[in-house]
């Protein structure tokens, strides 16, 4: 089991570094430079372009060639030193010290938002095979999943809170983290950005519940005179979340690098969506690869998660 | 019903209602279960033996299967019609089931210890030591050894007579009056089965407990039985004590069927077989569901459908050659 972690950590460091190493090279070659932005303020000021093109780029070693500029980096970054960001004018852990906090908290929520009404949905409706409910919660997921979150989220805002005013339209920073206030602006962006999730996990887990339902195992369990509660809670309910803990991982990390960017930026929340959003468009290459770093070893993370979770789930499953 | 009558099954019928139509598997069962003994259920495949089985405790799948008619009395109680929370005290600790496939019955993620001991636990106020130490006396009971580390094993773990093993010891681990055994011993091999079978003689012989016990396999009927009843087309045909059934059936059917026994003192090439096929059940021939196929059949039986009348103290048949219509007797 040991050496299976080890080795499994040696191939996420070799995968973070070829994600890293694409990254650099895509946003390098591309035509602007990270330091455009920055030289336009001066030039505005009516100094020689140029001149100052040449100096800027020598003092962050941006004329070097571009292998130097990449070896140079990657020997930074394993000092511990992630770099500048031009267009935050600060060093990028900072900037991203500083605005984790938004998108974790959205991603924290909307998870456990997902999971709880979706499995349980699921379940319900598993249970309650082809009843009106079980009818209802599949074309509530059917919708749930055909709808693109951000189209949800300005649908969201533009009735709860421009027609029925019952919140604002944008995320206030102004309360602290650990506020009610701040729970409750909340609720529409973990909204947009759950339903998705929770629709689908109402599917994946009526389907793996319904696999095991009429397994002979749940008839031993009744014959033990257990209650149904116990029977499906335990018996069904164990056996049936194998299966959808590969798929909540796997949207875990779809949405820490796709739903969550686009709901901040939907909600204005400035979390490290919106943070590397601005970057992008400001070419500010040191924040792209951060950030992208950092999504990269937490989905590496939650994948070898996954797989040590499953062999507590199901004892059949070893990996040495 | 006589006093050492434990449960008395009357006019059984569980239906299933699918798409194809109703289908018919038990259709009117009737017997009786005594104190201490083993009562065999045999017949065919299809004949309604198991889902006569998981009637008794309403353990087949609902829906579709729905009882329609009849009871199943015991002490007192028809389990039949009672509330799911009487039931639910009667599973496992009146009445416990061991089933015909052990690798699919036990739950694959939970130990074997864990399983007896929820059974356990279902039933009564015992603390998590005692319940362990009654699993572990179960197991040991069951001729598992190294019965402590069996506890910890999952089902997987273990070899297929073992599991059948800690299948029944989990059955027994609330002491139940009455234990259903569904063709324990068809999906193990011939060594196994002689195990099994012999765990269960002992466990009649040392226990105040009766036992159902179904197969096709005639040879285990001899073994084990005290009285055999005969199914055919989801009901009972014949029933007598194993040595009639044997030697002497009286229900063409049975008769049929003791046929197609192979004897080893004679030096026949072919063995015996009855002519066509078991009935649809969604399909039911009407009179006598064994006419079709009968040797001896009359006009009556055509249109007339047999009730299970006695013949002579414990011997009853479901047939017109021994009724008033068809009148033999």
């Amino acid at each position: 089991m040991r050496s299976y972690i080890i080795r499994r950590l040696i191939y996420s460091v070799i995968i973070a570094w070829g994600i890293l190493t694409i990254t650099f090279i895509l946003l390098r070659v591309g035509p602007t430079s990270p330091v455009d932005r920055y030289i336009l303020n001066i030039a505005a000021r009516g100094q020689d372009v140029d001149s100052v093109r040449q100096a800027i780029e020598a003092r962050y070693g941006l004329d070097k060639p571009i292998i130097e500029q990449y070896l140079l980096y990657m020997g930074n970054l394993l000092q511990g030193k992630w770099g500048w960001s031009f267009s935050a004018s600060q060093p990028v852990l900072d900037l991203i010290g500083s605005h984790w906090i938004y998108s974790f908290q959205l991603i924290l929520l909307s998870t456990i938002f997902a999971i709880l009404l979706g499995v349980g949905l699921g379940i319900l409706s598993a249970v309650k095979q082809n009843t009106k409910f079980d009818y209802a919660a599949s074309i509530f997921s059917f919708i749930g999943i055909s709808i693109p979150g951000f189209w949800l989220g300005l649908m969201l805002i533009l009735v709860f809170a421009v027609y029925l005013g019952v919140f604002k339209t944008y995320y206030d920073t102004g309360y602290p983290i650990w506020s009610v206030e701040n729970l409750r602006q909340l609720t529409l962006p973990v909204m947009a950005l759950g339903i998705g999730e929770l629709a689908g996990y109402v599917r994946y887990t009526r389907s793996a519940m319904l696999d095991n339902l009429r397994k002979e195992f749940v008839t031993t369990a009744r014959a033990k005179g257990l209650p149904e509660r116990t029977v499906i809670g335990k018996h069904v309910l164990r056996n049936a979340v194998l299966p959808l803990v590969t798929i909540i991982m796997f949207d875990l990390g779809s949405i820490v690098f796709g739903g969550a960017y686009l709901t901040e930026i939907v909600f204005g929340i400035p979390g490290l969506g919106q943070v590397s959003f601005n970057a992008i468009f400001a070419n500010d290459y040191a924040v792209v690869i951060a950030v992208t770093l950092i999504g990269t070893f937490l989905v590496l993370f939650i994948n070898l998660a996954t797989d040590l979770l499953y062999t507590y789930l199901d004892p059949r499953i070893r990996y040495d | 019903m006589t006093a050492d009558t434990v449960l008395e099954v009357k006019n059984l019928k569980t239906w299933f209602y699918t798409r194809r139509g109703i289908v018919k598997a038990v259709n009117g069962v009737d017997f009786t279960l005594r104190r201490g003994e083993c009562l065999c259920l045999v017949g065919e495949s299809g004949c309604g033996k198991t889902v006569t089985a998981l009637s008794i405790l309403r353990l087949f799948d609902s829906p579709p299967g729905r009882i329609v008619e009849g009871e199943v009395i015991y002490k007192g109680l028809d389990l039949a019609s009672c509330t799911i929370q009487r039931l639910r005290q009667i599973r496992g600790k009146d009445i416990a089931m061991v089933f015909q496939n052990a690798q699919s019955a036990l739950n694959p993620v939970f130990t074997i210890g864990d399983q007896i001991v929820e059974q356990i636990n279902a039933h009564g106020q015992v603390s998590r030591a005692d319940a362990v130490a009654k699993a572990c006396r179960l197991l040991e009971e069951m001729k598992i050894s190294q019965p402590e580390r069996a506890l910890k094993m999952y089902p997987h773990q273990m070899s297929g007579g073992m599991k059948q093993r800690a299948m029944i010891a989990m059955s027994l681990s609330c002491d139940p009056c009455i234990l259903i055994a569904d063709e324990p011993t068809t999906a193990v091999d011939v060594t196994i089965r002689a195990q099994i079978m012999h765990i269960l003689q002992e466990l009649k012989a040392n226990r105040d407990m009766s036992i159902i016990f179904i197969t096709h396999d005639l040879s285990l009927v001899r073994e084990i039985g005290d009285r055999a009843a005969v199914f055919y087309g989801g009901k009972v045909v014949e029933v007598d004590t194993v040595e009639h059934i044997l030697e002497s059936p009286a229900h063409p059917y049975t008769i049929g069927l003791m046929r197609c026994l192979p004897d080893i003192s004679t030096d026949s090439k072919r063995l015996p077989s009855i002519p066509g096929n078991t009935p649809n059940p969604i399909d039911m021939p009407a009179g006598c569901s064994f006419h079709p196929r009968c040797q001896e059949v009359m006009e009556v039986c055509h249109s007339k459908d047999p009730a299970l009348m006695n013949i002579a103290g414990v011997h009853a048949v479901a047939c017109h050659l021994f009724s008033a219509a068809g009148g033999k007797n």
